[in-house]
């Protein structure tokens, strides 16, 4: 690892003016991901900026329709936290089955978003739920959010806040995990609000996406045998060491499966 | 890994070959490219900032070109070391052949990817996708370099 001044600002005000005085500044949420690749020098900011203190950041809250989660709440809180068990226990679900034990008490919502990594697992909730994104800034709606592998449309310096989760009728996460590591091989996330249905999948190409040709199908027939004959294109899929893109392809549509049968 | 695709380029078979020998194109289009040196016929030496997610590391390499067939086909060999993260190894093989018209031409190029070292062990699920997003990234380039729309880009590139 390289050399770089450490802050642990108190504020949002005061971590964005920070990042914008910097050479190469970088935030650090859980550090998951950043600091393996600063271990690996395969990245080396001048400065890193402890988002940890910043406490108007961390907590879940029910509102009217939905619940608030703050970007720096950890994936354990989130799991264990009885209000999303009462409001959107798929949430709290996926939460628990992120990596590991300390993985889940260090990793944060907020870093898992807004590092976009092709097989996390809260975009799926994310996109599957239509969640809106609220940076310092900005609302962002969850559609408008996901640009590719590790990119969305926060900009240099944005700070994600909190994720506004709107409350579904009914929802769940279906993970086929890597049996190592835990990340998504694939990952298919169906909610269902007022006879819409958003089906969500992560892990399986380079970012999450949303699979348009199942929501229409399950909006009209909600089971599992409506989706039987679904193919998915595999030319769009990830194809590595842990699955060829074929597999994936196919994975999607039996996770969806999964799903679906423990909606009904 | 191997990826594989056909783009069409509005643009003459020899304008677009003109391009892949253009050490001046090839740094605009590569993504992330710092430099661009000819150190002797067909070979250069390159160095580009990657920056994919977390990652965000400077990069020394060398480009060779070898079975020049003009204007029809050649293989761009690229590798690259990154220190004690590993190394990466590119070989692509571009053919080209006349399009609909004179102003179009068909582009068909088959890459073949090789990452060792820690670089492979903690990235190999994400090789894949990082070598299509680069890849994808440097023919989108490279066409506008092409076209009307890469003039602008063409200007912005001091040397």
């Amino acid at each position: 690892m390289y050399g770089f001044k450490y802050h642990r600002p108190q504020t949002i005000e005061e971590a964005t003016k920070i990042f914008a005085a910097c050479e190469e500044g970088s935030y650090l949420a859980g550090g998951h991901t950043l600091l393996p690749s600063m271990k690996q020098r395969l990245a080396a900011p001048t400065d890193l900026i402890d988002l940890a203190d910043i406490s108007s950041m961390r907590g879940i809250r029910e509102e009217k329709d939905c619940v608030v989660i703050g970007a720096l709440t950890k994936h354990e809180e989130v799991a264990s936290s009885e209000l999303l068990h009462n409001a959107i226990p798929s949430i709290a679900d996926l939460a628990g089955n992120i990596g590991d034990a300390q993985v889940r008490n260090r990793g944060t919502m907020g870093g898992s978003i807004a590092n976009s990594d092709p097989a996390a697992d809260y975009p799926s909730a994310v996109l599957g739920l239509g969640a809106v994104l609220v940076s310092d800034k900005r609302e962002i709606e969850a559609d408008e959010f996901f640009l590719g592998m590790f990119e969305t449309v926060l900009e240099e310096g944005e700070i994600l806040k909190e994720v506004r989760f709107p409350k579904p009728e009914a929802s769940v996460y279906k993970k086929f995990p890597n049996p190592a590591s835990r990340y998504a091989v694939v990952g298919v996330f169906v909610a269902r609000t007022m006879g819409l249905v958003r089906v969500a999948i992560t892990g399986a190409g380079p970012c999450v996406f949303r699979a348009r040709e199942i929501e229409e199908i399950l909006t009209k027939d909600f089971s599992a045998e409506a989706i039987r004959n679904v193919r998915l294109d595999a030319d769009l899929m990830n194809d590595d060491m842990h699955a060829s893109a074929d597999y994936r392809a196919n994975l999607c549509v039996v996770m969806a499966q999964r799903a679906v049968r423990e909606l009904i | 890994m191997i990826i594989e695709e056909t783009e069409s380029i509005e643009a003459s078979i020899d304008r677009v070959w003109q391009g892949l020998n253009d050490p001046g194109i090839l740094k605009l289009s590569l993504p992330g490219c710092e430099d661009f040196l000819v150190r002797e016929e067909n070979k250069f030496e390159v160095v580009m900032q990657a920056k994919i997610g977390p990652v965000k590391a400077r990069f020394r390499g060398e480009i060779e070109l070898s079975d020049i067939n003009p204007p029809n086909s050649y293989t761009i060999a690229g590798s690259g070391k990154g220190g004690v993260a590993g190394f990466a190894k590119g070989i692509a093989k571009v053919s080209l052949s006349p399009g609909n018209n004179s102003e179009h031409t068909e582009m068909k190029y088959r890459i073949e990817v090789t990452v060792g070292g820690k670089l492979a062990q903690i990235g190999s699920r994400l090789v894949s996708g990082a070598a299509k997003k680069l890849s994808d990234e440097f023919f989108e380039k490279f066409r506008e370099s092409l076209t009307d729309t890469g003039k602008d880009l063409e200007q912005e590139a001091p040397g």
